[in-house]
């Protein structure tokens, strides 16, 4: 690994320089205490990794950290290097970049002291700065672009890149608060660069994730916190997957029997020739009833587009298009959800639900027959009981089905969603991204779902960008490059390396430790 | 919200001042105009005029808020009252038509400049807001070259009766008024309809991918509300018993400001009925006291004008609100204190976390 390691020359020495220090921190809130005596250090050059649950008191932590919220006992103290304060910089989910500008003009918007607030910039001065920081990073690319025409990653090395510009000194601390979210598995590794660079020029990062692979792959040491508590804090070296899985579950619920009973195979639910559309060219699928069929990729190879397509949201033509035997060409969500075709769409709260309804409303929106009356009217009592019923078979927590859903965690909130769409027992399952954000224990109950469902006999289609996720959940997984299928794997030959090479292209196998390659946009 | 709350909770969350603000301010508005110029104030027959003269905002009203609750603002609803107003006019008194007729058609007037604007909004896609405003300008322009921008009169008597005729004591419009609400209240509350409406408004692409027809939704509300809005317009000229062409696209801005005002009381942030219905009676009550006490016309306008803006800064307080105690729920829970006063916003606390404490 490239890794700054804490001894690393940038960190000054064997004993590298302790940047950060919170001692005991302790934050409550009505009947719960969300942080519990937790203690962080971090030296210059070091990457630490907090890893949690939702609800295990990360998000409080970066909060206090960040001054939105404000601890109830403990300390946070910060070291003094060259007459300065070490200085916290938290780099949020959404980067706060304004996406209309450039990157030069991006980087520009700190005000800058030693000049007058109305004196013109210069731009070519401006644009070479901006390049030189961004270089630093390793991957060039165009800077006078509007930022919401770069990718992801470059756009995540530009608030990186803003983040250290605005440093007296190299000795601060960088907070990347779930910086993954957004990204593809891809351009995980952009951002990784990103990142050791900052820590090689002597910065400290405290990297929040719920992605244990990343926090594996990034960090020189892990911080698990559960129940507002720190149970572990140990080297990476010292860690594998499962025992950081152990740690962050308090259980070991990671190890299920990884090969189940042997689904038995119905009659072909979906049958696609020729599907054409955005970034998709003449897609074929025999999908089969009790059958799981993945859909592997990079971000543009057609893996993320096609479920829309098939669901008839997004617009596509079709040699031959049968739901369940009978044709079926002219296709929209309202038209395919009367067929028995569900879609459990990637972006949960803008595209998978109305964040604004509450539980029930959601659970209940595809199809209201069952709670409709006399004049038209719903039963509000029996919508409730089938709401409440929902929530308690799904494990949605709180069990509070009159709660918005926006209110949920991303994993509950995901569990509402399944619990809308396999409450009538659709023919097909399309599912998008399916665990996406969402933390280990709901991704657990999810894929025991999926697999129940299909066990059921229901179809199910899986769009995703995790590999591992494929290998574990599917029967078969179709490959994606530029639009259409290049290979198709199965049984033994179902590997997450042999998806990741062929989804990239490359002939050989991967090494989990790949360099940051270039990332094309 | 929850069934398993006690009836004392729920009382106490229905009566709270967040649920029903309006009605405390309507108590303190009442008792302050009864003491300061109780000769007047307390008159039966302020309050007969205020209930029937309310009625047709109350439906102007209810003709803004059906678009918006699928998320489309209606800003012609006040052009097209006016439109039908003079439209029942002309067709009875150039085209010497019996009034049912010119009824029927301004009716179907009305529905055809929703499914217009529902064309314009859905499949043109242009943002509701501009497309009712330039449709407004439309409207008004037809208006003026209908009427020559002069009252037309010569009513026929039968159609001037409709407004006007009162039974026990209340006028045909007040019981129109209250038939709407309660039909509008059932569609929207308690039918499948309703509830799609309501999911298409909050977020079309989600309620697109969950099954619901989100543009048959929005031009259906559109071309509802225009009926709604000829409906208005109708009696408005039926009560003035001559085709006045500048009354009707004043109602603009009391309706608007009344459904805003209005999705703040009784359902948590929801556009609803009864809350609008409540806050046009609220509005009229102060500005009608102001008026008793001498106050110049035009403060109706100022008064429209604050409320407007304190309604819409109100919803939004409750939006924060509701973001602080999600952040608070989404910890397990712990429901007490779930209906006492918002707390603090999180950034209300120092910022200065990183000293301790």
């Amino acid at each position: 690994m490239t890794t700054a390691s804490p001894e690393s020359p940038a960190g000054g020495g064997p004993h590298a320089v302790r940047l950060l220090r919170v001692t005991d921190l302790v934050r409550d809130f009505p009947g719960l205490r969300a942080l519990d005596g937790v203690s962080v250090e971090i030296a210059s050059g070091e990457i630490v990794a907090i890893v949690g649950h939702n609800g295990s008191g990360k998000s409080t932590l970066v909060k206090i950290l960040a001054g939105v919220d404000a601890a109830d006992g403990g300390r946070v103290e910060l070291a003094e290097h060259e007459g300065t304060r070490t200085e916290l910089h938290v780099i949020h989910q959404d980067l706060g970049l304004v996406s209309e500008l450039t990157a030069v003009e991006n980087l520009r918007l700190a005000p800058d002291p030693s000049r007058s607030r109305l004196a013109p910039h210069h731009r070519s001065r401006e644009r070479d700065h901006a390049q030189t920081l961004i270089s630093r990073f390793g991957i060039p690319f165009e800077v006078d672009v509007p930022i919401a025409r770069l990718a992801p990653a470059q756009r995540s090395v530009v608030a990186i890149a803003r983040a250290l510009d605005g440093w007296k000194h190299d000795r601060n601390v960088l907070i990347l608060d779930e910086p993954t979210e957004a990204l593809h598995a891809n351009e995980v590794d952009v951002l990784f660069g990103a990142v050791r660079r900052a820590a090689a020029t002597g910065a400290g990062v405290l990297f929040i994730s719920h992605r244990l692979d990343e926090v594996l792959e990034l960090a020189d040491r892990v911080i698990v916190l559960r129940n507002g508590r720190k149970v572990a804090d140990l080297p990476t070296r010292d860690l594998d997957h499962e025992t950081l899985v152990t740690h962050v579950t308090g259980s070991d619920l990671h190890h299920r029997p990884e090969s189940g009973p042997k689904r038995v195979l119905g009659k072909i639910a979906l049958d696609i020739v020729g599907l054409t559309g955005p970034h998709v060219h003449g897609f074929d699928l025999a999908l089969r009833e009790g059958e799981v069929v993945g859909v592997a990729g990079v971000l543009g190879s057609g893996r993320d587009t096609l479920p829309s397509l098939v669901f008839g949201a997004v617009p596509a033509s079709a040699e031959s298009f049968r739901v369940a035997g009978r044709d079926y060409l002219r296709r929209s969500p309202r038209e395919s959800v009367r067929r028995g075709v569900a879609f459990v769409a990637g972006d949960r709260v803008t595209l998978g639900a109305v964040a604004t309804m509450n539980a029930r409303e959601n659970m209940t929106l595809p199809d209201l027959r069952p709670f409709t009356g006399r004049f038209g009217a719903l039963r509000r009592r029996a919508e409730r009981a089938t709401a409440g019923d929902l929530a308690r078979r799904y494990d949605v927590r709180p069990p509070a089905p009159e709660q918005r859903f926006a209110q949920f965690s991303g994993g509950n909130q995901q569990k509402i969603v399944f619990a809308k769409w396999l409450r009538n027992e659709p023919r097909v399952l399309l599912l998008e991204e399916p665990t996406q954000g969402v933390d280990i224990g709901a991704k657990q109950f999810i894929y025991s779902e999926i697999d129940a469902a299909a066990s059921r006999g229901m179809a199910v289609l899986v769009c995703s960008s995790d590999a591992k996720e494929l290998v574990r959940l599917c029967d078969r997984v179709a490959v994606m490059r530029n639009g259409e299928v290049v290979n198709e794997l199965s049984g033994e030959g179902l590997t997450e390396s042999a998806l990741v090479a062929e989804g990239y292209g490359l002939t050989t196998t991967i090494t989990p430790n790949r360099g940051a390659p270039h990332v094309q946009h | 919200m929850s069934s398993t709350d006690s009836i004392a909770t729920r009382w106490r969350r229905a009566l709270s001042f967040r649920n029903i603000s309006a009605i405390y301010i309507f108590i303190v508005i009442f008792a302050t105009f009864s003491i300061v110029t109780p000769e007047t104030f307390l008159q039966e027959g302020v309050w007969r005029t205020l209930l029937d003269a309310q009625a047709i905002t109350v439906i102007a009203a209810i003709g803004v808020m059906i678009p918006l609750t699928t998320g489309s603002f209606n800003l012609a609803i006040g052009a097209e009252i006016g439109f039908a107003g003079i439209l029942v006019a002309v067709l009875q008194v150039k085209q010497d038509m019996p009034f049912i007729v010119a009824i029927s058609l301004t009716l179907l007037a009305g529905a055809f400049i929703g499914l217009v604007s529902g064309l314009i909004i859905t499949k043109g896609r242009i943002d509701s807001f501009v497309a009712t405003l330039g449709l407004s300008s439309i409207l008004l322009a037809g208006l003026a070259w209908m009427s020559s921008s002069k009252q037309v009169i010569g009513l026929q008597d039968g159609f001037r009766e409709i407004a006007t005729s009162t039974y026990f004591g209340i006028t045909v419009p007040t019981y129109l008024m209250v038939v709407l609400a309660l039909v509008v209240w059932y569609v929207l509350e308690r039918t499948p309809v309703g509830r799609r409406m309501y999911a298409a408004g909050y977020n079309p692409a989600g309620a697109r991918l969950a099954g619901v027809n989100v543009v048959v939704l929005r031009i259906s509300a559109l071309v509802a509300g225009g009926i709604i809005a000829a409906m208005a317009g109708v009696l408005l000229t039926s009560r003035l018993n001559t085709g006045e062409p500048t009354v009707g696209p004043g109602l603009l801005l009391p309706a608007l400001t009344a459904v805003f005002l209005g999705s703040t009381q009784l359902a948590g942030g929801r556009f609803n009925v009864w809350g609008t219905v409540l806050a046009v009676y609220v509005l009229a009550t102060g500005i009608k006291g102001l008026q008793l006490v001498g106050a110049q016309p035009w403060i109706s306008d100022l008064f429209n004008g604050v409320a407007l803006l304190s309604a819409v800064g109100l919803s939004q307080w409750e939006k924060t609100a509701a973001r602080t105690a999600a952040v608070r729920r989404a910890l397990p829970f712990t429901r007490q204190g779930d209906d006492t006063e918002p707390p603090a916003e999180p950034g209300d606390r120092s910022p200065s976390v990183v000293a301790h404490r």
